[in-house]
């Protein structure tokens, strides 16, 4: 079982370094389905995970990279510090069956903003593959 | 948009993403990337970076302490799985800079699709 945890974080963990996000995103279904939990615990619990700056090692990469915008990030965390309190006290009183339903559904308006994305990008790069040739 | 502007913007989107995080109990960056691409212009890379910088400080601590309250943390599997996450972030931050993210960034958005829809009809449908 703890093997299964310690290597549970580790696939999370190179989610977070590719795709730049906490990783909780991951984490709240893997410890619902794969460890048992219910959806409340698993959701505090994945807090909790992300409290320690465990994407500091993802973020020097990038930093070493260029590809880091300190401004627009340091705003990103003071709206998201609050906003988080925010959603806590909405989900708290919520049963765990409605949570995790909308918990779903949040997942699947994050699957299409996420491809919705990718296919803009494939659009730039053939307008861009497009004028250089012309 | 002035720069001012731009600054409101990017504070509002993420308060949402920051309700979104409190509410279900993640970081707010799998919503936070796509919506600074998607809005704000910022290349993939530069989207990703940015997103690692919001999550360093504890955005969730406020959370937290509001979950914990309730008796709905355990504190024990949160503590091993903090050490794979930490080392897995480096490996994939390494990763990143090698791989063309489009098709893995697709790859988890039909992954991502698939267990939402499968975690919304067993919570409501079963």
């Amino acid at each position: 079982m703890t093997l299964i945890i310690l290597l549970l974080g580790l696939g999370v963990g190179v989610l977070v370094g590719l795709l730049g996000i906490g990783g909780g995103v991951v984490l709240v279904p893997a410890m619902v389905y794969l460890l048992g939990m219910d959806q409340h615990l698993a959701q505090g619990t994945s807090l909790f995970i992300l409290l320690p700056p465990i994407g500091l090692g993802a973020l020097r990469e990038y930093w070493k990279q260029g590809q880091v915008d300190l401004r627009p990030g340091t705003l990103c965390a003071l709206g998201m510090l609050l906003g988080a309190y925010g959603g806590s006290l909405v989900a708290l009183p919520l049963a765990s069956r409605h949570l995790k339903g909308l918990f779903g559904c949040f997942l699947v308006l994050s699957a299409i903003l996420l491809w919705r994305k990718g296919q803009l990008e494939d659009g730039f790069a053939a307008a861009k593959g497009e004028s250089a040739r012309g | 948009m002035g720069k001012k502007g731009r600054d409101a913007g990017i504070f509002l989107v993420a308060c949402i993403c920051g309700i979104a995080s409190g509410m279900f109990g993640i970081g707010g960056g799998v919503l936070l990337v796509p919506l600074l691409g998607l809005l704000f212009g910022f290349s993939q890379h530069r989207a990703q970076g940015t997103s690692l910088v919001a999550l360093i400080p504890p955005t969730g601590v406020l959370a937290l302490m509001a979950y914990a309250r309730e008796g709905f943390v355990s504190w024990n599997t949160g503590l091993s799985l903090i050490p794979g996450v930490f080392l897995g972030g480096i490996l994939g931050g390494r990763l990143a800079e090698r791989l063309q993210p489009r098709r893995m960034r697709q790859v988890f958005a039909g992954v991502l699709f698939a267990l939402g829809a499968w975690q919304a009809f067993s919570a409501w449908w079963r």
